[in-house]
Order: C-alpha cells, then sequence, then structure tokens
C-alpha cells in the first residue's frame, strides 16, 4: 500500500516550543503511518524528548499542531489507544509490580478478569513474570524499563511512543527488547521509537526522522535517506594500477579497504554502472568475486547530516 | 472515575507508606500522655472556696478542652502543611506524573483527586483526635461541649482551606517554596488578633483600623479566624461561666473568642476552600512537565 494510502498515526505540522528565549523545537513537520516503527534521531539536546513529551500531552506546544490516530493530544478516548514509556521512567516505589499495573489498567478503562489476565500476559512479555507482588522500590534499572514498557502495552495500544527503550538495559536485554518490539510491530502496532541507539532504531524502523536543534533535518527510510551516489563494493583479485585507473574514468571515487586488500569501494553516478565495473575488471585480466550495493549505516549517514547542519549555521546566521 | 481512581492512589499510598500508621501510633502515645496529665492536674488541683467539686471539676473541662483543643489545631494544622506540600511539585520533580498525565484522564482530575484523598485522610484524622480528647476531658471532668460538631466543623475548614493553600502553591512553586509560604502565612495569621487585643485596651480609638486590617488579613489567610470561631463553640454559654468559677471575660483573649464567626466570613471562607483546588487544577492544566 502506498504511504498516501495509509492512514495516518502521528501528524505534526509545524510545531514549535519556546523556553523563555530557547527555541527547542523550531517548526517540526513529519508524518508517522499506521503499522509503521518510526524512528527519531538525534544528538542529545536535538529536541527529541520535547516533541515526543509534546505529542504526549506532557509539554504544551507554542505552536503548531500535532494529531494522534487523527485525533488532537488532548482527546481522551484517542489517549486509551496509546501507550508511553518516558526516558529514565520513575515510578511510585511502594508500589508492587501488579498494583502498578492495576493502576494503569484502571486508568485506561481495564477491569476485572480482563484487567488480570492481560497483566499476566504482559509481565511474561517483558520478562517479568514471578514479580508481581515485587515492590517496584527493588527493581533495578533495566526491570523498571520492562515493567515501564509493560504499562505501555497494557492497553495492546495502536501506537506506542518510546522514549530509549533499552537504556539501562544490558545487551541480553535489549535483545529482548528488539525481539519484543518486532513482534508487536508484526501484531499491527504502530511504534513510534526515541533513540540514541542506531543500530536498534536501523533494525526495527520502516522510517526515520533526524533532528538536529530542533529542526528535522532527514525523513526517510533509511536506506532512502542517502541522497548520495550509490557505492558499490567490489572484491577483486589482483588490484592493478591499471585497474584502479580504468576504474576511476568512468567512478566518482575508488577507494581501497584498509583491512581487505582484495576490496574496493567505488562510488558512481548511477546504479547501472555496475555492469561498467564488471567489464573493467574483466578486461583487466582480474578475477570478479563479489559485486554488491554496500550499505552504509546509519550511524554514518547519521553523523554525517548532524555534522553538515552543524557546519551550515555558520553560514545561514551569516545570510541573516 | 479517574479523579476518584487517583484519590484512591492517594489513600493508599498513606497506607502504605505507613503514613497513617506513624501518625496513629504517636497520637496514640500523645492522647495516653494528656490522659495522664490530665489525672494528675485533677488530683493536685482543689476547688475555690464555695465550689462544689463538681462544678469545679467542669470548670476545669472547659479550660482544658479550649487548650487541648488548640493544641490539636496546631497538630492538625502543622501535619497538614507537611504532609501536602510536596503533593504536586513534589511529583513533577520525581517524574512520576509522566506516565500518569498521559493516560486517559485530564490533568484536573489528578489534582482534585489528590486534593480530596488528602482531604479525606485530614479531615477523619482531625475528627478522630477532636473526639478521642472531648472523650478523656469528659470521662475524667465530665464537660462536653454541647456545641462541639460546629467546632469540629470550623476546625475541619481551617485544614481545608491550609490544603487548599498548599494545593495552589503546589502547582506553582517547588515543594519548599510551598512550605514556607503555608508555614508563613499560617504563623502570621494570629498576628492581627494579637494586635487587636492590644490596641483595644491601649489605644480604642484606633480599634476600627486595625479591625480593617485583621478583616484583610483573614481573607487571606482565615485560620486564625476559623480557631477563634471554633474556641467559642467549646464553651459553655456564658451565663454558666460564674457557676463554674471562670471570670466573664476568661476567654475574651487574643487566641479565644467569646463571640461566633462572623456569617460573612464563614461563607468567604468556604467558597476559599472550594476556589482554590479548583484554581489549582486550572494552573495545572497548562503547566509544562
Amino acid at each position: 500500500m502506498a504511504q498516501k494510502d495509509r492512514e495516518p498515526a502521528i501528524e505534526v505540522e509545524n510545531l514549535r516550543k519556546v523556553y523563555h528565549n530557547l527555541v527547542a523545537v523550531d517548526d517540526v513537520s513529519f508524518v508517522m503511518y499506521r503499522g509503521e516503527a518510526f524512528g527519531f534521531l538525534g544528538p542529545n539536546g536535538a529536541g527529541k524528548s520535547t516533541v515526543v513529551k509534546m505529542l504526549t500531552g506532557l509539554v504544551l506546544p507554542t505552536s503548531g499542531t500535532a494529531r494522534l490516530l487523527g485525533q488532537p493530544v488532548s482527546n481522551l478516548e484517542m489517549r486509551r489507544r496509546i501507550g508511553y514509556l518516558p526516558e529514565l521512567p520513575n515510578f511510585h516505589r511502594w508500589l508492587r509490580a501488579k498494583e502498578f499495573l492495576e493502576f494503569h489498567g484502571r486508568l485506561y478503562g481495564m477491569r476485572g478478569m480482563e484487567l488480570e489476565k492481560r497483566i499476566r500476559e504482559v509481565l511474561a512479555l517483558v520478562g517479568l513474570e514471578g514479580r508481581e507482588k515485587q515492590k517496584l522500590g527493588t527493581f533495578s534499572k533495566g526491570m523498571m524499563q520492562r515493567i515501564g514498557l509493560a504499562q505501555a502495552i497494557l492497553n495492546r495500544p495502536d501506537l506506542v511512543l518510546l522514549d530509549e527503550l533499552v537504556s539501562g538495559l544490558d545487551p541480553v536485554g535489549q535483545r529482548d527488547m528488539r525481539d519484543l518490539l518486532r513482534q508487536l510491530k508484526s501484531e499491527g502496532m504502530s511504534i513510534f521509537l526515541n533513540s540514541h541507539q542506531l543500530a536498534d532504531v536501523e533494525a526495527l524502523c520502516d522510517r526515520v526522522a533526524i533532528i538536529n536543534e530542533g529542526r528535522i533535518l532527514k525523513v526517510g527510510a533509511p536506506r532512502l535517506l542517502f541522497d548520495e551516489s550509490p557505492v558499490f563494493e567490489v572484491r577483486v583479485n589482483p588490484i592493478s594500477k591499471e585497474l584502479l585507473h580504468r576504474l576511476g574514468a568512468i567512478a566518482l571515487a575508488v577507494r581501497q579497504d584498509d583491512d581487505e586488500s582484495d576490496r574496493l569501494y567505488v562510488e558512481v553516478q548511477h546504479d547501472e554502472q555496475a555492469a561498467d565495473i564488471a567489464e573493467i575488471v574483466h578486461a583487466c585480466g582480474a578475477r570478479l568475486y563479489g559485486l554488491a550495493p554496500h550499505d552504509r549505516s546509519l550511524e554514518q549517514l547519521f553523523l554525517r547530516t548532524i555534522d553538515a547542519s552543524r557546519q551550515r549555521v555558520p553560514a545561514e546566521s551569516r545570510q541573516s | 472515575m479517574g479523579l476518584l481512581l487517583i484519590t484512591r492512589f492517594t489513600l493508599l499510598e498513606a497506607i502504605r507508606r505507613r503514613l497513617f500508621l506513624t501518625v496513629l501510633i504517636l497520637s496514640l502515645l500523645i492522647i495516653a500522655a494528656f490522659t495522664a496529665l490530665l489525672s494528675k492536674l485533677i488530683s493536685v488541683s482543689t476547688p475555690q472556696d464555695g465550689l462544689s467539686p463538681r462544678l469545679f471539676l467542669l470548670g476545669v473541662g472547659v479550660v482544658v478542652t479550649v487548650l487541648v483543643i488548640w493544641m490539636l489545631y496546631l497538630l492538625c494544622s502543622a501535619l497538614t502543611i507537611v504532609f501536602t506540600a510536596n503533593m504536586i511539585s513534589g511529583e513533577v520533580d520525581a517524574g512520576t506524573f509522566a506516565v500518569i498525565v498521559p493516560k486517559p484522564l485530564r490533568r484536573a482530575e489528578i489534582v482534585l483527586g489528590k486534593w480530596l484523598g488528602y482531604a479525606l485522610i485530614i479531615c477523619l484524622y482531625t475528627a478522630l483526635m477532636f473526639f478521642a480528647f472531648l472523650a478523656v476531658i469528659y470521662w475524667q471532668t465530665g464537660y462536653w461541649p454541647t456545641q462541639a460538631p460546629y467546632a469540629l466543623a470550623l476546625l475541619e475548614l481551617v485544614m481545608l482551606a491550609l490544603l487548599g493553600i498548599t494545593t495552589l502553591c503546589s502547582t506553582l512553586v517547588p515543594t519548599i517554596v510551598t512550605g514556607a509560604i503555608a508555614l508563613m502565612l499560617f504563623i502570621g495569621a494570629p498576628t492581627a488578633s494579637i494586635v487587636q487585643f492590644i490596641v483595644r485596651f491601649v489605644r480604642p480609638d484606633a480599634l476600627q483600623s486595625v479591625q480593617n486590617i485583621t478583616t484583610l488579613i483573614n481573607l487571606i489567610i482565615p485560620t486564625d479566624a476559623l480557631w477563634h470561631g471554633a474556641s467559642f463553640y467549646l464553651l459553655p454559654p456564658i451565663t454558666d461561666f460564674a457557676v463554674l468559677g471562670l471570670g466573664s471575660q476568661s476567654f475574651d483573649t487574643p487566641f479565644t473568642s467569646q463571640q461566633q464567626i462572623a456569617p460573612a466570613l464563614l461563607i468567604w471562607v468556604i467558597l476559599y476552600c472550594i476556589a482554590l483546588p479548583v484554581l489549582a487544577a486550572l494552573r495545572f492544566q497548562r503547566r509544562d512537565l
């Protein structure tokens, strides 16, 4: 289904938040669709959490609009259908795990056997079965994250907003949470993931928004965010000077791998030039072992995007 | 529905954090100590000439009633301020509201639910202690103020007025500032009564202007006026004072009153107790968390 045919889960238009003289969020607009996992990336202080807080009603926007599941943020019926886990959550430590979930379940309007059954299910889902009677004050940081996620999905939300989900979790816990999110996504839940963990965002998210200094820099599928020329990874032996010269003539750039002597990275203008690369290799008498698009990581894109935006800021200041 | 859930949660918190248990145990100790002290007082006191022992005991009962309920007024007021100063600001600072506010309930329900929970706790405690002290006094002296319910009602309004102040301040300023504001208003309130009492004797012609200032202060912080009103209802009829060996102006002091609270002030206080939590709820609607 094309994106334009899909219902929006989150619609943000010209959202802005100013604290005294500090512009925390500056004219942010994006759309997240139902059923997708949407990643929100940015360095510390970029405005990510402020955007999330405006989506959950914790902070009031200075201007602009936000709609979740087609409703304004203040709509109570819509809030029954969303879940939220803040960054580094803190809960009432005197509560026992089951009591905590009972309280939040009742806030969602759940009752009786339905609530009891669902509490057992979510505790098992987040790996806390058997901890019903344990006080939250005795929970580790990782366990608090898990119980926090449990309350966020207790009501089987259509949309869940997660702010730094894996913060405080060990690698096993992080893997468990990723697996759980994949499962929830496969069940149709829309997931908005605010994260520093680029690997998680890259692995889970259908689309990503990169934000810095309160502004959205890029939005799109991780692969489509590359507005750069395609790069091919070429495994060839031997790598002769003639080969490098002839490849250099048709490519934008040719780079040899530092660690593997038979690997080249060839940046070209068009994907179709892959055939030209193969032809040149054969013409030079080398053996071609592999020719494939090189997937640059989201981390590389993220860092390049942030650096580029920081370099643009002084130029824009001069212009104004 | 959200309001009642929050109220229930507040009550559960008071029980679970052993607040109730701690205060209950200490209160029982206070009552036990008071009982022992009153018994000792009676055993060492002798009636005035011409006064029967029974009437003497009743007179002692009147004086002790006023003094001990005044102590209760101070105790319950202090507990109200201490326990409710962090009602909203404490939760905001701790971050515990971050998962509650996005739930399907209005922010006003959170504020009013907490207010209601604390109001129930404080009013129940005040009532229990009030009747416990009166019961001990009745047992030892035979004195029971016939208008005790009115006195209790005014004491409850004191607590609700202070609760309204802490609720509103808690949505505006940090916990420590809330506590300072409430405490300073409460302790500063009797100043007007003291000054008025002195002026009555040294400069009666200036009494009207002092009374105007007193009225203004009572409008801002009505706790002292309410206590004066409550003290009136703890007394027997003035016509019985002489029979009990009490002077006709014995309770006309800066700390007690032999006059009823003005109806207009009473209406103001009731509106005050309603308006402050409502203002707090309205303020919290717009607060960034």
